[in-house]
């Protein structure tokens, strides 16, 4: 099961928001969070890829 | 009676009778007649460079001169089984299309067609809604194959009862898909089934797209998008090369495909599909498989401009040098060994630690600054819940683990 936190960290470019997504297994990965929006934003869109289903 | 030393044509004898002269003759003229019927008429060619070549047993047949700088190759689908090509052959723009080049392991869960994310087997992305495992295995077969050592699993898990479309493809760069665009173009794969394969007349789904954008996603969608191929193939529990020959508008930039499983029912120990020797090919003809880089060295960088892994093989793996930032936090300088796609936009990792040579100091989390990172050169940050002394030299380590690593993402 996957947890998602947000952490706020104060790094040399200025104070960013990083979202560091636990898989786990003690494996994580971590991307800014606008990032991580985009890919949510596009985890509910409908795909491409429905198309080659067999109907 | 005399013959002729080659063809053996009667000739009259020189005693023979004058007034048997019209009947010898006739013979050797009707003799001579019948063996240039046998014979390839000069009037076959017509054009400098045009050669005469065969449609079947005893058959000639004219083959016209191909174009300047062209060369000549056997194809049997041919009508004289002989074809002119350009002379040179493009890359295959498939990576990692043998399935020899899995920097996040030999298996995975990995499972989204949101861009960036999914990928298990280098530059390869897998979507199903419900779980499923993709992982490398050999091949075994030297009788279909040609001779290609791996092949990519993707199975639906046993006792998943989701039926929509258990998916597997690639999305290729515009900077590798621009040289396909404006051509008709051969698609091929060797692909079986597994025992349990569950799709309906053991279908595989094959969706080849275009889209007129640059760099999107082929799961999430190109901008512009169109469907150049859209049909299935039958597989077998043996292994199959299946092609797939179609036209690529002028006006598209990208490229990308995807395999798909419908299944039905309950998944079984083995519901899968295994696939390999993807190809794009200019022309109507398979050519023989090859890779893109031709060697996996070749490989395996052209796939880390997209993805690169450093760690998972040995304890306190060193995989960058920087200094503590403040009680909490160091800043590691990391290095590709070969200039990303993009600035990365997202790590993964497991198991780090920052050292000084002295303490090693678990990280509790990571990330990456992108506003001071580079497509080759990467500003990765560490957290910790204490013992980090500011502007103290550290590297960035594996914590006495075989599975710590750390991987930077430029994906599509």
């Amino acid at each position: 099961m996957e947890n998602v936190t947000f952490v706020e960290i104060e790094l040399i470019g200025g104070v960013q928001t990083h979202a560091i997504i636990d898989h786990g297994n003690e494996q994580f990965t971590s991307m800014p969070k606008s990032e991580y929006d985009r890919r949510q934003a596009e985890q509910s869109t409908p795909i491409v890829s429905d198309e080659t289903q067999i109907k | 009676m005399a013959t002729s030393p080659n063809y053996g044509w009667l000739e009259p004898d020189n005693t023979d009778l004058v007034k048997n002269g019209a009947l010898a003759i006739r013979t050797l003229g009707n003799a001579i007649d019948t063996t240039m019927a046998t014979m390839t008429p000069k009037s076959t060619v017509t054009t400098k460079g045009d050669l005469v070549a065969a449609t079947a047993a005893s058959t000639p047949a004219r083959l016209a001169v191909g174009n300047n700088g062209e060369t000549l190759v056997a194809d049997s689908s041919a009508t004289t089984g002989l074809r002119y090509t350009s002379g040179t052959v493009q890359p295959n723009p498939v990576l990692n299309s043998a399935m020899q080049v899995w920097q996040r392991g030999t298996t995975g869960t990995a499972n989204s067609f949101a861009a960036g994310s999914g990928y298990n087997a280098d530059r390869w992305q897998n979507y199903y809604a419900g779980s499923l495992t993709t992982s490398r295995q050999s091949t075994n077969d030297t009788t279909n194959l040609p001779f290609i050592q791996y092949c990519a699993r993707v199975q639906r898990n046993s006792g998943q009862t989701n039926t929509g479309g258990l998916s597997f493809g690639q999305t290729i760069e515009s900077i590798n898909s621009i040289p396909f665009v404006g051509k008709t173009v051969t698609f091929s794969y060797y692909a079986r089934a597994g025992a349990n394969y569950s799709a309906t007349s053991n279908a595989l789904g094959i969706g080849f797209y275009a889209g007129t954008g640059t760099d999107g996603n082929v799961f999430f969608g190109f901008t512009g998008t169109s469907t150049l191929l859209n049909t299935t193939s039958t597989l077998t529990t043996t292994w199959q090369r299946f092609t797939h020959t179609f036209a690529i508008g002028s006006s598209f930039a990208q490229l990308g495909f995807v395999f798909t499983e419908t299944p039905t029912g309950t998944a079984g120990a083995n519901d899968y599909f295994e696939v390999t020797g993807v190809q794009i090919d200019i022309g109507s003809v398979a050519l023989p498989f090859r890779t893109n880089a031709g060697t996996i060295q070749g490989e395996l960088a052209a796939c880390q401009r997209y993805y690169y892994r450093q760690g998972g093989d040995n304890l306190y793996v060193q995989m960058g040098t920087g200094s503590g930032y403040s009680a909490a936090n160091c800043y590691f300088w990391v290095r590709p060994p070969v200039t990303m796609r993009v600035t990365p936009t997202a790590i993964d990792y497991s198991t780090l630690a920052a050292y000084d040579n002295v303490n090693v100091v678990t990280a509790t989390a990571a990330g990456i600054d992108t506003s001071l990172s580079s497509k080759n050169s990467l500003m990765v940050y560490t957290t910790h819940s204490s013992g980090i002394t500011q502007y103290r030299p550290y590297v960035l380590t594996s914590n006495n683990s075989t599975s710590g690593y750390l991987g930077l993402s430029a994906e599509l």
